[in-house]
């Protein structure tokens, strides 16, 4: 790096800076501000706008030239405050504002308007223009959640930038010309990129705003929180704009490490669910079979008074917690402290907690996967995703991986039932039958081994074993339903990669065969020797630091096993209690028992009752069910006290994402008339209740004894996390690889059901925190079963013909959509589909066969 | 000394009783309030009002520069969105909360100075005395019809 500077000369300065710098970052780092409008730090430059003209002296001597484009060379000399520059920069502004509406006041931009601050700064103070001015669209909807006004656009092509280097998805563009020149859609396809509130952001005018957010904010009227965005488990750093107790908008904050400085949409757009109406304000209590609305005290007596009284005669493991991977790590730490201590039980478990096989670490880092575009050396050049839908499931991570691919020339490879949108990156694509994923495993490793082999033979010269494979390659292509040569290209990119990354999801790692899937994937990764970059994903906010904090059936805080001497010593100091031996019961294993062994539930923020029909009437024999929740959910609904909780923007807390960064979400906004209280609150009352003292003061006392109850954690006090947040060490955990075989379940076929079911999660779903945003409602995926063309054809249906979707436990009724993606002889319905819990057609079981019936 | 006094005494009463039967003659100073007027300068600033086109529409937008511009943060504004088919004001923007506080206000006239379309005006109404904390608070509705619609638009 240091033999590559080059020395210039800005305004009489003298500073170094590496090759290829351009001069407007040059100036920068000298404190120099170079007006800008189509420069954007994270685009490729274009220069268009000229309002960046510097002079500068080359051998023809001095010359305007477009400091966003031009870099810098040996000797350069630029000056940015000559008359000539100054006139320019006039004259470039007189002329971007000739046909300018100047509708600040009723523009949502105005107080925070780069071309505002910019007129004030270098403008000319009139205007030239006495004819009228030119008139375009305003208020012009290309999309649901955007709103443009051509009238206000400076032609920068920002946008049209963004939709096309980082989301690969040209959906805007320019039309007409000179004068005239427009940004527009394509009539009738609206923007519909899943991040494409990112061109909102930088926006260098008010010509792209937000729908959602519109005309409910001022610039100078709104407090700003540094905060993290709990959509998905990717963590975006964000900024909360709030108004008299109201989040009014949320924008995308930098973090170089984890977002960029991008957004999703339903991170930037979905949050009308925090100051929704039918939020729970009071507890209330079950009497007479009716929930009515009750004082603090009466509610948190009830629930101790009935869980001691069942304690006494079911035991404590007759009472089992559900915590949430929505939720904080220090409501959920407190979850289960709780849980093993007040009522000494290892019944505490979460939504893909103890049921899926996951491994501790979780991704090495995202940097790594964002180097290739920004770093001179890629961290990964080949990503396997397996069981896992970035573009529904992580959108950030989605468009890091698109940039990796694309500017980094990262190998993709995509193992998954349905061919997800990220196969259009031609690597290679395993389109594998739900259920088979042993075999596929199993097979990628032999080929892999075989590509290693022939790899080190060239090198040594040696002719290699030929093993037989056709036996191999059968199965793949019998059961699987894969290409055995597509295996082979894919196997040959894992073996000849230095650093692939393995990436895979809850999709795949729940229940027995997860395990099997385990196994596969390490064997797999230390075949070609990636294990260290081999990562589960979760994808909830937390669902990383809800194993960290212990919210398992069968491991302490720390990803401590229960028979862990030191740290059952040490948890036991800390809390003052012994701590119960016996593992609990995983979440599906609680909510199956429910009504039999399972005689109580305490259940925070979480809705098993919009999963399975099975877990809701199990749910009503409890003795005594708690749900502490922000809305009458489904679950709430049958709950015998339901205590009102307070979302993440309205307490303070820290999640961890799916690269163990902990992150800060302090506390924004607060809803001065809701009696709700905060998760730890609401814990430690019932503990107080119960009889002990918790020493917490507020939610940072957690979070500091947290850093001595998870030795991962210990340092990443509140103060220590600051707004970027901290990776915890992985090396510090220790995690060896036990290799063991992959052996595939029995997959039993019936006549009657001859499509294999594949499930997973949308962005965009019916879920309680997003339908509330109603200007997206169009885009909830409705109650669709997507199917093959082929299948399609075969049952004689089209596009939104109704039908009865039948497994051997449940039916659905729902339309049927065609899409090339669902692969043939499966049928799509994702979860958390209106009016359709894909949960109806599953009987404990993750694989199943339905049939599609016409109505 | 005795005629003296008297003499002076006297000449007192004789000028108190002049100033007396001057002010006989004159027009009285004292107004009949509230049974009459009370006359005031032209750029009396007193009870705001919001203005209103001639064909009805409201001519506030909800910009709220009003409500960045007052120095004691008397004005609450909450915008909204137009529907275009029913506009309350020409635009996309119109102010759907709009109040302000007379126990902050100080009548400073910077919300008027402010407003890019003339929309809030301080009137000439200073009987603003109330029986009620919450009375103070104007709601638009009230903005919208004062008492007595006495609008002077100042050249500032
Ligand atoms: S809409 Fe905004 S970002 Fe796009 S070209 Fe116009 S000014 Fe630039
Ligand atoms: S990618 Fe995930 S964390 Fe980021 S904004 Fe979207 S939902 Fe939120
Ligand atoms: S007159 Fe002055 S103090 Fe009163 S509302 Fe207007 S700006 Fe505020
Ligand atoms: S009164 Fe004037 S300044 Fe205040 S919000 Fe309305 S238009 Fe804007
Ligand atoms: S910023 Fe350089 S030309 Fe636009």
């Amino acid at each position: 790096m240091t033999t590559d500077l080059v020395n210039v000369t800005i305004d009489d300065r003298a500073v170094a800076v590496p090759k290829g710098t351009l001069v407007v970052d040059a100036a920068a780092k000298l404190n120099i501000e170079i007006p800008v409008f189509c420069s954007h730090p994270k685009l490729d430059p274009v220069a268009c706008c000229r309002m960046c003209l510097v002079e500068i002296t080359g051998p023809r001597g001095p010359m305007l030239q477009t400091a966003c484009s031009v870099p810098v060379a040996e000797g350069m000399v630029v000056k940015t405050n000559t008359p000539q520059v100054k006139a320019t920069q006039e004259a470039t502004l007189g002329f971007i504002l000739l046909n300018h509406p100047l509708d600040c006041p009723i523009c949502d931009k105005g107080g925070e308007c780069p071309l505002q601050d910019q007129t004030m700064r270098y403008g000319p103070g009139i205007s030239a223009l006495v004819e009228p001015k030119r008139h375009k669209n305003k208020h012009y909807m290309i999309s649901d959640t955007i709103v443009l006004d051509q009238e206000r656009c400076v032609v920068c092509w920002r946008c049209i930038r963004y939709l096309e280097e980082w989301e690969d998805k040209p959906q805007l563009g320019l039309f007409e010309r000179g004068g005239q020149t427009l940004i527009d859609i394509q009539p009738g396809q609206p923007v519909n990129a899943k991040t494409s509130g990112n061109i909102i952001d930088i926006c260098p005018v008010g010509a792209l705003t937000n729908r959602v957010a519109r005309f409910s904010y001022r610039p100078w009227e709104i407090e700003r929180t540094a905060s993290i965005c709990t959509h998905c488990s990717v963590g975006c750093n964000v900024r909360l704009d709030s108004r008299t107790h109201k989040l009014r908008r949320i924008v995308g904050r930098e973090n170089m490490q984890v977002n960029d400085q991008w957004l999703c949409d339903k991170g930037r757009f979905a949050h009308a669910w925090v100051n929704a109406e039918d939020r729970l304000t009071m507890p209330m209590v079950r009497k007479n079979g009716e929930l009515v609305g009750v004082p603090w005290s009466e509610a948190l007596q009830v629930i101790a008074d009935k869980l001691q009284a069942i304690k006494k005669t079911n035991g404590a493991d007759a009472i089992g917690g559900i915590g949430s991977a929505k939720l904080s790590n220090e409501s959920n730490y407190l979850l289960q402290r709780f849980f093993r201590q007040m009522i000494g039980t290892n019944n505490i478990d979460h939504r893909d907690g103890g049921d899926v096989a996951a491994l501790a670490t979780g991704l090495p880092a995202l940097a790594d996967v964002m180097k290739p575009q920004y770093g001179p050396n890629p961290k990964v050049d080949t990503i396997f995703l397996f069981g896992v839908d970035p573009s529904e499931e992580l959108p950030i991570l989605d468009v890091h991986l698109k940039r990796a691919v694309r500017k980094g020339k990262a190998k993709l490879i995509i193992a998954h039932p349905r061919k997800i949108e990220l196969t259009r990156y031609q690597g290679p694509y395993l389109g594998y039958k739900p259920g088979t994923e042993a075999t596929l495993l199993n097979g990628l490793t032999a080929a892999a081994l075989a590509a290693k082999a022939a790899l080190e033979a060239k090198e040594g010269d040696q002719p290699a074993p030929q093993n037989d494979v056709s036996a191999v390659e059968q199965l793949l292509r019998d059961l699987c339903g894969v290409d055995p040569a597509e295996v082979k290209r894919a196997a040959e990119a894992l073996a000849q990669s230095s650093n692939a990354l393995i990436i895979y999801g809850p999709l795949v790692a729940r229940g027995e065969a997860g395990q099997n899937t385990l196994h596969g994937l390490t064997n797999l990764a230390l075949a070609t020797g990636h294990y260290e970059r081999l990562a589960y994903v979760g994808l909830e906010a937390n669902s990383q630091g809800c194993r960290d904090m212990g919210l398992l059936p069968h491991a302490l805080p720390g990803h401590a096993a229960l028979d862990d001497k030191a740290a059952k010593q040490r948890l036991q100091t800390l809390w003052g209690a012994t701590l119960p031996t016996k593992a609990g019961k995983t979440y599906k294993q609680m909510l199956d028992g429910a009504g039999k062994e399972i005689k109580a539930l305490y259940i925070m923020g979480a809705n098993p009752a919009s999963e399975r029909p099975e877990w809701t009437a199990n749910l009503d024999k409890l003795d005594f069910l708690v749900v502490q929740e922000l809305f009458l959910t489904e679950t709430a609904k049958l709950a015998d006290v339901v205590l009102p909780a307070v979302s993440w923007a309205e307490s303070s807390g820290t999640f961890t994402n799916l690269e163990r960064r902990v992150q800060r979400a302090p506390k924004a906004v607060r809803d001065p008339h809701s009696k709700a209280a905060p998760d730890w609150m609401i814990l430690d009352h019932l503990a107080t209740r119960m009889g002990t003292n918790w020493p917490y003061a507020a939610e940072h006392g957690i979070t500091a004894e947290i850093t001595k109850a998870v030795p991962l954690y210990a340092g990443l006090t509140w103060e220590a996390l600051g707004d970027q947040g901290l990776q915890w060490d992985a090396k510090a955990l220790n995690v060896q690889p036990t290799s063991q075989e992959a052996t595939q379940q029995n997959i039993t076929l019936y006549e009657e059901y001859p499509l294999s079911l594949v499930s997973g999660t949308v962005l965009f779903d019916d879920g309680n925190m997003f339908r509330r945003t109603t200007q997206m409602k169009d885009r909830i995926m409705p109650a669709l079963v997507g199917l093959n063309p082929a299948d399609a054809a075969g049952l004689g249906v089209v596009d939104g013909t109704p039908v009865i979707v039948r497994s051997a436990h449940g039916e659905l009724t729902m339309a049927v959509k065609i899409e090339a993606q669902v692969q043939p002889g499966t049928a799509w319905i994702p979860e958390s589909l209106p009016g359709a819990p894909v949960g109806a057609l599953l009987n404990g079981s993750d694989i199943e066969h339905v049939r599609v019936q016409q109505k | 000394m005795g005629f003296n006094k008297f003499f002076k005494g006297a000449t007192e009463i004789g000028r108190a009783m002049g100033v007396t039967l001057k002010h006989l003659t004159q027009k009285p100073i004292t107004v009949e309030y509230p049974a009459s007027p009370v006359p005031l300068y032209p750029r009396f600033r007193g009870k705001h009002e919001l203005r209103r086109y001639e064909n009805g529409m409201e001519r506030c937008i909800g910009c709220m520069l009003c409500e960045a511009a007052c120095p004691t943060a008397a004005i609450y504004v909450e915008a909204e969105e137009n529907d275009p088919n029913h506009p309350t004001s020409p635009g996309e923007r119109y102010a759907k909360v709009y109040e302000v506080n007379l126990l902050r206000c100080v009548f400073c006239g910077d919300c008027e100075e402010a407003c890019p379309v003339e929309a809030i005006v301080l009137g000439s109404e200073f009987a603003m005395a109330n029986y009620n904390r919450r009375d103070f608070i104007l709601t638009k509705q009230q903005l919208l019809n004062p008492g007595e619609p006495n609008v002077v638009i100042r050249p500032e």
